[in-house]
């Protein structure tokens, strides 16, 4: 075998770019989520019982006892009357007082109702495991189809069932049947084959994907053969759950609720079979098309925040009151600081007062006397205190006249006498001398932070000049250099998010070495307690670096004024003067340009083609369907996908074909594979699947796909036309009737085409 | 509860509850003589080991019959324990026994010949099962996250992934999610 063509199987995404302007504007499409499937009440239709009371034992009850639906009708309907799914909820009222079964779309009536709900099917098989609840559909079916006598249905029943029906469920399903119900007679039959019969096939493979399973049935010349028949355990039920385990992953806080039924209605409405999976998968979110044709969107009910909005003239009387009362603030302010230079005017007044009185005082001792009252060592004292009211008033009326402060005049303050030695000086001298000295010793502290300043404003230029002497002679040492900086203060951010994310990881290594260093502090130092009742002292915090540990402990990054700047701001002014000098620099590259939500693959995926407001609660309440629109279908071909450890219904078929048939008999299958079942509704099921019978099948046999004229309702009305059309005789052969159940036993049942073959003596037999 | 006045729209509601509920009616068309059993609910584990239980039996009683299987005389193998007198006391009973284990193989092997004789092995709700994939061109490989094509493994979490984007995903799922991914796929194995 030669190779014919060669195709690359994962191409690489192309990023979406926005759309450009002169494109048309896509909108996205939204739709509601549906609500539960309640129909109201459904009256029942007497009529066709009546009808059917002349012939009664010629016209059946035909039920498709199909584990989403059940339909329900007589052999001479076109169609069946009822479609229920097959759920009930019984509980007892404590209101009334009195017990309530609600059966089928009934059930959905409201909370309480839906909350008793319980299905007659085993999840995920075809098989009836709750009888309680299946006899409840049926005595719904019964009324509803217009049974209103005591003692029996009247009429003979005929019903489908799974392929390969265990033994015991089939006896359980007579017991209710022939005991419950009376049933004159019931008949058996396969749902596929009765739907294959319908739509007049005779050969071909029989591929009946439905609620719960898939299965496929060859048959040659009307006879199913039983020992090539095939099930593989998916079908729609699994699709909803697995649609509905993906979203609640892909929107674990997801605010509105999902139920599966919300997901029937997905799978069913937007999910479609891909013709060629793996390469429409690695486009699916590319930007090109997302909106128009892949993302779907679902809106969940939701309550809109709306701040209140205020009007304009409320807004400007805010403005109003907020100035009047900063006016009155400053008013007061003003006035307090007013009140303070009279004080101290006064004050002042007084003094300059006293000091003339101690001037002018005769004596010595009249002058003590004046000083002591007011608790003056002496004259310089005084004086200081005068000095210093002056200077007090002097700043609060420059204060209050706007003038700057003439802080220059201290610094050509003189200190004559820091220069006269000491022993020039008298007591007097020395303390003066002492306070000069501090007092220069402050000035000298300013200038020197003031020369400081000028240095490093120095440096600063210096540098500035350097690095565009750089530039403009050395340029590519220069944006080198720029690169690496960048790349650093990636790096850091980077550190930063990860340091952050393991904040919250117990294991991280950064939370262990935080829970060690603190059982260390906890357990730090010998244990004996000194005698007496001495506390104990570790000596903590002797030593400054002790207090360092606060900072390794804590869990928030310490965000004091030490704190050198964001990296973030100095990576975005490191990149505009990247962009601004270097060529090869572009827009595109920017850190803010690479995690735009535009480049984000996740970013397709959970939010379409729009950019987020996290605000919104309508956003918030969206889910959106792209991916999963062709993932969950594609279940059904590649079973590994959702974990089920089965080949796919491809590789199933073809060895059913080719594996246990003659040439001849292949050719006959594959003329006539015949597609039935609700989980076939999909666009495109049958030439995906006619594609890939194709590439596993010999090449000179024909393949012919065809679906069922109608999938899901085909298997009732072939039940149907099958009773009221078929031969007594052919008829009586598939039928048990109660006197024969009555003599052979509960699990006593017949063979015929359309039928299950007997099941092994041992499981059977009893 | 009488005494409070009921709402209207509550009203309307139990109004269309009375007349959907069908338990007055049900009682009607059924049987009233007919008590199913109370432990007829199995689910179908249940039932097919039981069912599988019953096939093991039938075929073990096979196995042990036949004309070249030994009868196994009951009396004789006891060993020392007995004394002949017993032994010789007993000699009836291995008889009776024989004939009544002959009939019922008989029949046995008849059913399972003319059951077997046309098709081969019996049709089962178990063994149509299909089989496991062969193929290796089935196992392709897609993102967890995503459902993309994937040609990557985290080996942390053994999440598939399908570019450094969703790994940087990956690495910061909370904890227990990245066991829902794999679940989902059906690879999460938990160790009993």
């Amino acid at each position: 075998m030669t190779i014919k063509s060669v195709r690359t199987l994962v191409t690489n995404r192309q990023l979406p770019s926005p759309p450009a302007d002169d494109l048309r504007p896509s909108s996205p499409r939204v739709c509601d989520a549906p609500d539960y499937p309640f129909k109201g009440w459904q009256p029942p239709q007497p009529e066709g019982y009546r009808q059917s009371a002349a012939t009664s034992i010629e016209t059946a009850f035909v039920i498709d006892n199909g584990s989403s639906t059940v339909k329900a009708g007589f052999s001479f309907d076109k169609a069946p009357r009822f479609m229920v799914p097959p759920i009930m909820a019984r509980y007892r009222d404590r209101k009334n007082n009195k017990a309530c079964t609600f059966v089928g779309h009934d059930a959905y009536a409201d909370a309480t109702t839906r909350g008793q709900i319980r299905n007659a099917f085993e999840p995920g098989t075809s098989i009836v495991t709750n009888w309680d609840v299946m006899e409840g559909v049926l005595d719904y079916v019964f009324i509803k189809l217009g049974v209103d006598e005591e003692g029996g249905i009247g009429r003979p029943v005929v019903m489908t069932e799974p392929m390969a029906n265990l033994g015991y469920s089939r006896r359980m399903m007579n017991e209710v049947m022939f005991e419950c119900y009376s049933a004159p007679s019931v008949t058996y039959g396969i749902d596929s084959l009765f739907s294959y019969r319908h739509n007049r096939g005779a050969s071909g493979l029989v591929i009946s994907s439905s609620h719960t399973a898939t299965h496929l049935v060859p048959v040659l010349a009307g006879k199913p053969l039983y020992q090539s028949c095939a099930r593989l355990n998916w079908g729609g039920s699994q699709a909803q759950e697995f649609l509905l385990k993906l979203l609640r992953l892909k929107y674990p806080t997801f605010p509105g609720k999902m139920n599966i039924e919300q997901m029937e209605e997905y799978v069913r409405r937007y999910c479609y079979i891909s013709q060629d999976y793996d390469v429409e998968l690695s486009h699916y979110l590319d930007w090109s098309g997302l909106e128009e044709e892949r993302d779907i969107i679902i809106q969940y009910p939701y309550t809109e925040h709306i701040a209140p909005e205020k009007s304009t003239e409320e807004l400007v009387r805010i403005a109003e009151r907020k100035k009047e009362s900063g006016r009155r603030l400053q008013e007061q302010a003003a006035k307090m600081r007013l009140d303070k230079l009279i004080k101290k005017e006064q004050e002042m007044e007084y003094y300059k007062q006293l000091h003339m009185n101690y001037v002018n005082a005769p004596t010595k001792k009249e002058q003590r006397r004046l000083l002591d009252a007011d608790d003056f060592k002496d004259e310089a004292a005084l004086e200081r205190v005068i000095r210093e009211l002056e200077k007090k008033i002097r700043k609060s009326r420059n204060k209050d006249l706007g003038a700057a402060d003439e802080e220059e005049g201290m610094e050509q303050q003189t200190f004559p006498l820091l220069d006269v030695p000491d022993e020039e000086l008298d007591e007097q001298g020395i303390k003066d001398k002492r306070h000069q000295r501090l007092l220069k010793s402050g000035v000298e502290a300013r200038l020197r932070a003031k020369a400081e300043k000028e240095r490093e404003r120095a440096r600063v230029a210096e540098e500035e000049r350097l690095d565009l002497e750089k530039r403009e002679n050395n340029f590519d040492d220069w944006v080198a250099g720029r690169r690496v900086a960048r790349d650093n203060l990636l790096s850091k951010i980077k550190d930063r998010e990860r340091l952050k994310q393991d904040a919250g990881n117990r294991k991280s290594l950064a939370s262990q070495m935080r829970m060690k260093t603190l059982a260390n502090l906890a357990s730090d130092g010998p244990k004996r307690k000194r005698r007496g009742g001495g506390e104990y002292d570790d000596d903590f915090g002797a030593n400054d670096e002790d207090w360092g540990v606060y900072r390794t402990v804590a869990t928030e990054p310490a965000s004091d004024e030490e704190e050198e700047e964001d990296p973030a701001a100095a990576l975005r002014s490191l990149e505009a003067e990247l962009l601004r000098y270097d060529p090869d620099f572009t827009e595109k590259e920017t850190f803010d340009a690479q995690n735009d939500w535009t480049k984000s693959l996740i970013h397709a995926f959970l939010r379409g083609a729009r950019p987020f407001d996290p605000e919104s609660q309508k956003e918030a309440h969206q889910i959106h369907l792209n991916v999963e629109r062709i993932r969950v279908p594609e279940v059904i071909f590649q079973p590994g996908i959702a974990g089920v450890d089965q080949a796919g219904l491809a590789e199933i078929a073809e060895g059913i074909v080719m594996g246990r048939t003659n040439p001849a008999e292949q050719q006959a299958l594959l003329r006539d594979v015949f597609v039935t079942g609700g989980n076939t509704l999909f666009k495109g099921f049958e030439d995906r699947l006619r594609r890939e019978l194709r590439g596993v099948v010999d090449a000179s046999l024909m393949i012919n796909v065809r679906r069922a004229s109608d999938p899901v309702l085909d298997a009732w009305k072939g039940a149907a036309g099958w009773w009221s059309k078929s031969a007594s005789s052919e008829r009586n052969a598939a039928t048990i009737t109660k006197d024969e159940y009555l003599e052979k036993g509960s699990e006593y049942f017949r063979e015929h085409s359309l039928g299950n073959s007997i099941a092994p003596a041992a499981s059977s037999g009893s | 509860m009488a005494l409070s006045t009921p709402q209207p729209s509550d009203d309307s509601h139990q109004q269309l509850l009375d007349q959907i509920d069908i338990t007055a009616q049900r009682e009607r068309i059924r049987n009233r003589n007919w008590k199913p059993s109370q432990r007829r609910n199995k689910n179908v584990k249940q039932i097919i080991s039981e069912s599988q239980r019953k096939e093991a039996s039938v075929l073990a009683s096979q196995n042990g019959s036949g004309a070249s299987t030994p009868f196994p005389a009951t009396g004789t193998n006891t060993g020392g324990a007995m004394t002949p007198v017993n032994t010789s006391g007993s000699t009836k009973q291995p008889n009776i026994a024989q004939a009544a284990q002959n009939l019922s193989t008989l029949v046995l092997e008849k059913n399972l010949q003319r059951n077997a004789l046309p098709v081969g092995p019996a049709v089962t709700y178990t063994n149509i099962e299909s089989a496991p994939s062969l193929h290796p061109a089935h196992s392709k490989h897609y993102c967890d996250i995503t459902g993309l094509p994937s040609r990557y493994t985290d080996p942390k979490s053994r999440l598939r992934y399908h570019d450094k984007e969703v790994f940087g995903v990956v690495r910061t799922l909370p904890q227990g999610v990245a066991e829902n991914y794999l679940a989902a796929r059906g690879a999460h194995v938990v160790l009993k």
